[in-house]
């Protein structure tokens, strides 16, 4: 009887457990074949297995400014890769806890696209919230294997796992000080090459009154929140955020030429060189300086040289400006930060339904044609090819692939920086900033940011923004006269408690792997 | 009043004068951005607009005005006002009425429950995950469900009812009416003021609301107005340190933000002028009856 009753029980539970299974896999093949009624008679035959093969996909991007779904771009991949994506977008503000909270709440999107934030991507990947694409990039991915380079996939690992694939960026140099070169013409000055050119340069703007602005002339003008003004920090020999001193990596605050950069710049924000009103700054208020003809120079990134040229020559007719290339310092030192690593991060999350069919698509994406008509369209329709570079054809360029790169999930990595540069040309005025920081810059100058393409570090990730903001504001202060470089061994104790010790030790622990 | 003296009379003016000053101050912000929006670029970048509009054209203003994502949000956000409007109106009075009688058992723990949830909430997480169970992520129901009943209109609207005579109903209940009866034929149409007044306040809250739409919508042709135009208004700058060439590039130009706030400041600007008297009376009802 009791034996009996047992094996009863046992047939019951697995007769329960089948059916359970039974119904999964029939949901799964109902969900599959969405809109083929009779899919789980004939799921064998090749015709339905092709149409339960590319099921719908939802796709969660970052914000811009047009509809994914009616952009061009979404109907020619759907049309080159056979996958029907539908759009959702994060929204431009607060992005990161939206992600939270719909990747907690486990929305099944099968591919999410976000800004570089590898403190975000390695604590979803830690808590387990995303796939594993190695084993499926191994299987369906031989587009993806060709495309991203092993350097960008190795920097994406988390614990030996890849959860991501990048988008790189594509250029080197972002900002520069842009200089009025009609002021410098003006008083026979020539475009200053080092540190102390640049002083004499400033300090005829200040007192020679090129722009007739009387006494309300500002030399250089920048934003509040960057006291590390490119160019000048190059020329200390600290280009990056961390700088190789010695074979050991460094933040700005601890280097030893720290103390150098700030004698320099508080001298000029003390001789009045430096806008006596930058620490409250914004953006905007630094281009109205500059554009309006009060500013002889301004510390920009070149994307927004387009703004600043239109601005400026319609209120200055004659008003010429260039980018004032790497300036030497003292000790001969010059260059500037060179980016390295990502733009953007695609990941698969687990909540997916088609995890499978998400990097499917992806290596479809990056097949070489369809990468390249993502990337710029087609040839003589928005863009030519002329001189081994890609020109854009305007309108048509700005309305079809002006925002194609948020739909990119990687990159071709050899052939997109050529590509790319036709959405710098946009605008030749702004190509000539361009160029002239990217291009024709000799390549000694750009420094690599070495941190761009670091793997993921936990006590970095998790101090690194605090770190930035402590040394940004306490420069801000140094520069603005607030307080003085004798509080400086202080500080530097505070910083390195503040995390600064632990991630330095992570960095150079992987540092002494890489520099070998 | 022939009494005044020159002094005071000159007392009085400097007080019209001092405070149409502090009114016009008021409008200094608006006159800017509505200056922008109709001005040239090249003028805004290099800060040249102040209250009046230096080149002035209205390209701008037609570009957002004829965008298709402009119109959508717009037509997004009338639906949902509308229908939101008119189902919190219903809900809030259904709810109402029989808490406004002193024979309904357990009244008093029914109000307190209310009032609870007037001071606590469950956050946005587990409001989240409720959202979610119900299926109504990127559905226009979020917007609606959750802001269906506010507890302080309830109570505005009951202790309106409370003062209206009971022998009303008593003798409406002699003719044969019913509950229902009572409410829609009778209650409600001696109502009108307060049910304008809470209308209003509703009408304008599910216009505004950007709240939940960020939470809940995720899909752009569902976003209302305020949150694309959060959006779109949304500065780049603060951020731009981590921002590629790319995105700084597609920032929408100051121009088309400033065109932006006003094309959907606009239609709600044009309806308060007319429901202020009402916002008054509401307040009204509100504190000395409550």
């Amino acid at each position: 009887m009791r034996k009996i009753s047992k094996t009863a029980a046992l047939a019951a539970v697995t007769m329960l457990l089948a059916s359970s299974l039974a119904a999964c896999s029939s949901n799964n093949g109902n969900n599959n074949a969405a809109g083929t009624a009779n899919a789980p008679d004939n799921s064998g035959t090749p015709a339905t297995a092709a149409a339960e093969s590319k099921p719908d996909l939802k796709r969660l991007s970052i914000w811009q400014s047009e509809d994914y779904n009616t952009y061009p771009v979404a109907a020619m991949l759907q049309e080159k890769t056979g996958y029907k994506v539908s759009y959702d977008m994060l929204p431009q503000d607060k992005w990161g806890e939206k992600l939270n909270l719909i990747m907690s709440s486990g929305e099944p999107y099968d591919v999410v696209t976000t800004y570089n934030d590898m403190a975000l991507y390695s604590d979803y990947a830690q808590k387990g919230a995303l796939v594993d694409l190695t084993p499926l990039i191994d299987e369906y991915g031989p587009n993806i294997k060709k495309a991203i380079s092993q350097e960008s996939l190795d920097a994406l690992k988390i614990d030996g796992k890849l959860y991501a694939i990048p988008v790189v960026v594509t250029y080197k140099v972002n900002s520069s000080i842009l200089i009025r070169t009609d002021w410098l013409d003006k008083l026979g000055l020539k475009m200053p090459t080092t540190t102390d050119e640049l002083t004499a340069v400033l300090k005829a703007f200040k007192e020679k009154d090129p722009g007739g602005n009387g006494d309300q002339n500002v030399s250089l003008t920048i934003r509040g929140d960057l006291p590390m003004l490119d160019n000048l920090v190059g020329a200390f020999g600290m280009p990056n955020t961390w700088n190789d001193v010695d074979g050991q990596l460094v933040p700005r605050l601890l280097d030893p030429a720290y103390k150098d950069y700030i004698t320099y710049t508080a001298d000029l924000y003390k001789q009045g060189l430096l806008d006596k009103e930058f620490v409250v700054n914004k953006d905007a208020t630094a281009k109205e300086k500059f554009t309006s003809g009060k500013a002889g120079a301004i510390i920009v990134h070149w994307a927004d040289i387009g703004g600043i040229s239109d601005a400026l020559t319609k209120n200055i007719p004659d008003a010429k400006f260039a980018f004032v290339s790497a300036l030497k310092g003292p000790s001969g030192e010059a260059g500037f930060s060179g980016n390295a690593g990502f733009d953007r991060l695609t990941f698969v999350p687990k909540a997916s339904k088609h995890p499978e069919d998400a990097v499917k698509w992806i290596n479809a994406t990056l097949e070489p044609e369809t990468f390249k008509n993502l990337a710029i369209g087609e040839e003589g329709k928005t863009y030519t090819f002329e001189n081994g570079a890609y020109l854009p054809i305007l309108p048509a360029f700005n309305d079809e692939r002006n925002l194609s790169n948020n739909y990119m999930s990687g990159t071709d990595e050899q052939n997109y920086p050529l590509y790319w540069q036709a959405r710098a040309r946009k605008n030749p005025v702004q190509f000539a900033a361009f160029d002239s920081l990217n291009n024709q810059l000799p390549d000694e100058y750009k420094i690599q940011n070495i941190l761009g393409l670091a793997p993921y570090m936990p006590e970095y990730a998790k101090n690194n923004l605090q770190l930035e903001s402590m040394a940004g504001d306490y420069t801000i202060k140094l520069i603005a006269g607030a307080d003085t470089l004798d509080g400086l061994a202080d500080f530097q104790a505070k910083y390195k408690a503040a995390g600064e010790e632990a991630s330095a030790k992570e960095i150079n622990d992987w540092y002494a792997t890489v520099s070998k | 009043m022939r009494s005044k003296t020159i002094g005071s009379l000159c007392f009085d003016a400097g007080i019209y004068l001092f405070l149409t000053a502090m009114g016009l101050i008021t409008l200094l912000p608006f006159a800017n951005v509505l200056s922008k929006s109709v001005s040239e670029e090249w003028a805004i970048t290099s800060g040249k607009v102040g209250i009046f509009p230096v080149g002035f054209q209205l390209d701008t203003m037609k570009f957002v005005v004829t965008s298709s994502q402009f119109l959508h949000s717009l037509l997004i956000s009338v639906i949902v006002t509308l229908v939101g409007t008119l189902l919190s109106l219903l809900i809030t009075a259904m709810t109402a009425y029989p808490l406004s009688k002193r024979e309904l058992p357990g009244s008093g723990i029914l109000i307190v429950m209310f009032i609870f949830t007037m001071m606590f909430s469950g956050g946005i997480i587990p409001n989240y995950l409720l959202i979610r169970q119900l299926g109504l992520i990127n559905h226009l129901g979020s917007l609606i469900l959750p802001a269906l009943i506010n507890v302080f209109n309830m109570l505005v609207i009951k202790s309106y009812f409370e003062s209206l005579p009971e022998s009303l109903e008593e003798s409406a209940k002699l003719e044969g009416a019913r509950n229902y009866t009572i409410l829609f034929r009778i209650i409600l149409p001696l109502s009108a003021p307060v049910l304008a007044t809470i209308g209003l306040f509703y009408a304008v809250s599910f216009w505004n609301d950007y709240f939940n739409p960020m939470l809940y919508i995720n899909s752009s042709n569902l976003k209302p107005l305020q949150l694309y135009l959060q959006d779109i208004v949304m500065n780049a700058d603060s951020s731009s340190l981590n921002r590629s060439a790319d995105d700084l590039m597609n920032v929408p130009a100051e121009g088309v933000r400033a065109a932006t706030v006003i094309a959907s400041t606009v239609p709600i600007l044009l309806v308060y002028p007319f429901l202020q008297k009402y916002f008054i009376k509401g307040v009204l009802i509100g504190s000395v009856k409550g």
